[in-house]
């Protein structure tokens, strides 16, 4: 079983704005958690607060026994963090074997300078790109590959840090209907297997029908939680997503 | 280009470069090879940073001017013996430029340059107005190890001393490409957020790499205060040597191991022809602006993967990705 992520109080303010506003929420451990809200609900800000790419005004980020609001986002990725960004990023100059063994799982100095291309490593690498089914491009730049197959190497790439719970952002955005359903099985796979996911998606039959608990995002703070059922019928949910 | 050939060609360039001092028909011609090694040690020292994190310097001068006065100074008021004054001054310069980089890598881009730009002309005002120690605007003498050499053999001897230290700056640029260090200043480069999510230690990496490019760059400093025996505050510490590191780096290709290399080998001879056939009109930073202005707009790359993308048009074509993934899928589908 993996760490529990649990936020308290969570805020952050750009100028007038509040984007995340006193957000509390409990990730499930081992389960497939959904985050969504309308457009501007604050639900990236809310992923680049618990990662450590903002900082909060105020609040708390726990992972497990342990209080990481403060953390870098590189120490939050060696606690067992990983996540994928809204817009895909990856290294477009660099090739998918490179981008494969940019994650830093161990920072000692003999480590750091030990050839990037070990042996153990790189099979490791062909091992996540096979299963994300892009194993033939491995010494293809980046930059020559279509979008899915960069949102492919970025889902690959995240595993090579051996996360505990993934951070998805959006990972149907963009792809073509077969793609989304290669991601959901992937995920399912990886969940089955012990990993905790939390995505963001606007795709709502994906949602529904891969999550096992769904958070609802308003106005920077959450305003439902539970099964995809109980979330669907809350009348808070329908309000805040179609003004009834 | 095969790897034998392409060896060959690497031992005929390394052949050439030793065998330089001898072929030099005069001692003016030496010295501008001496210069030449000079920028070369001090480009490829300098993609040590730029070239693997993207992070451009207009201020390496700063540590250049740094290890130059360490040098003198240790050897003209300490009394030091030059090996190791050389070596103390620049070890300390690059811990300085490790201080001093946990507060400059935090900015990036444009913010990064300036600050580069403040911390050389601070170093500058530091030098000059330390008169007691420094000798002010006047400069700093400082003896030559070698008394008992001719110029023409104190040239002979700085010019492989630099070459020594080219091939070590050279060295270290392989072994950081190649390992895993190396790949997490690739990928600051290329995404510095995404890099630091993946587990990358991006502020400590920027720090390393800054700190190591300082000392090849303050070693080059203390030998040309050596070698050169007199030290201009305006010259060591002037951006215009920052930017000839840059030029030089920019115009080779800052992806390559030899693309610095490359561009000293164009840019110091041509600035030196410039002062010889114009004397001391200001028409070499004239014709260093233009050429800068020309690689940035025609060659952003560099020369060396111009030349590879020409050689790969002669080529006949690869399969694209999506080729490859069409003809895949259609064994996958037979299969």
């Amino acid at each position: 079983m993996t760490s529990s992520l649990r936020t308290e109080g969570l805020t952050k303010s750009f100028g007038g704005v509040t984007a995340v506003d006193g957000a509390s929420i409990e990730v499930l451990p081992g389960k497939i958690n959904g985050l969504i809200g309308p457009n501007g609900s604050g639900k990236t800000t809310f992923f680049n607060l618990v990662t450590g790419m903002i900082r909060a005004d105020s609040g708390r980020v726990l992972y497990g026994d342990r209080e990481i609001t403060r953390y870098s986002p590189h120490r939050i990725a060696h606690a067992g963090l990983g996540r994928t960004f809204q817009l895909c990023r990856i290294f477009p100059r660099m090739t998918v074997m490179e981008n494969m063994l940019v994650a830093v799982r161990r920072t000692r100095l003999r480590e750091l300078l030990a050839g990037s291309h070990d042996k153990a490593e790189v099979e490791r690498a062909r091992h996540w790109l096979r299963r994300v089914g892009i194993d033939h491009l491995e010494s293809a730049e980046g930059r020559n590959l279509s979008y899915g197959q960069q949102k492919l190497l970025e889902l690959a790439a995240v595993f090579m840090g051996d996360p505990e719970l993934v951070l998805l952002d959006e990972p149907a955005g963009g792809v073509n209907p077969a793609l989304i359903e290669r991601i959901v099985t992937l995920v399912r796979t990886l969940n089955e297997e012990g990993r905790t996911f939390l995505v963001v998606e606007h795709n709502m039959d994906m949602v529904m029908g891969m999550c096992d608990h769904v958070i609802v995002f308003d106005r920077g703070a959450p305003i439902a939680a539970g099964t995809p059922e109980v979330v669907r019928n809350d009348p808070r949910v329908l309000e805040a997503y179609l003004g009834v | 280009m095969r790897s034998g050939s392409r060896y060959g060609l690497l031992a005929l360039g390394a052949a050439l470069v030793i065998a330089y001092p001898w072929l030099a028909p005069n001692t003016y011609l030496l010295y501008a090879g001496v210069l030449t090694v000079m920028y070369a040690v001090l480009a490829t020292s300098w993609n040590l940073l730029g070239g693997f994190t993207g992070y451009v310097s207009l201020g390496h001068s700063a540590f250049f001017g740094l290890g130059a006065y360490g040098t003198g100074l240790l050897v003209t008021k300490a009394d030091w013996p030059w090996i190791p004054a050389l070596l103390v001054s620049a070890l300390v310069v690059a811990v300085f430029a490790g201080l001093v980089g946990v507060a400059a890598v935090r900015v990036r881009g444009a913010s990064f340059v300036i600050v580069s730009i403040a911390l050389v002309s601070m170093m500058n005002l530091l030098v000059q107005g330390w008169r007691s120690l420094t000798g002010g605007s006047t400069g700093l003498r400082v003896p030559t190890p070698f008394r008992e050499l001719n110029r023409g053999e104190s040239h002979l001897v700085f010019f492989y001393l630099f070459l020594v230290l080219l091939v070590l700056a050279l060295l270290t640029w392989w072994v950081i490409s190649r390992s895993r260090f190396g790949s997490g200043l690739k990928a600051i480069r290329e995404d510095e957020d995404k890099a630091e999510s993946l587990g990358v230690p991006t502020t400590a990496f920027k720090v390393v790499a800054y700190g190591l490019s300082a000392l090849f760059v303050a070693l080059a400093g203390g030998l040309y205060a050596l070698w050169f025996r007199s030290l201009d505050p305006i010259f060591v510490f002037s951006i215009l040597v920052g930017s000839y590191m840059v030029l030089m780096s920019l115009l080779g290709g800052v992806r390559h191991l030899f693309g610095p290399l490359l561009g000293a080998l164009i840019v110091a001879p041509a600035g030196e022809y410039f002062l010889v056939a114009l004397g001391e009109s200001q028409i070499h930073l004239t014709a260093t602006g233009v050429l800068l202005v020309l690689v940035v707009m025609f060659m952003p790359e560099g020369i060396i993967p111009a030349v590879a993308k020409l050689v790969r048009r002669f080529r006949p074509p690869e399969a694209s990705i999506r080729e490859e993934t069409a003809e895949q899928r259609s064994k996958e589908a037979v299969a």
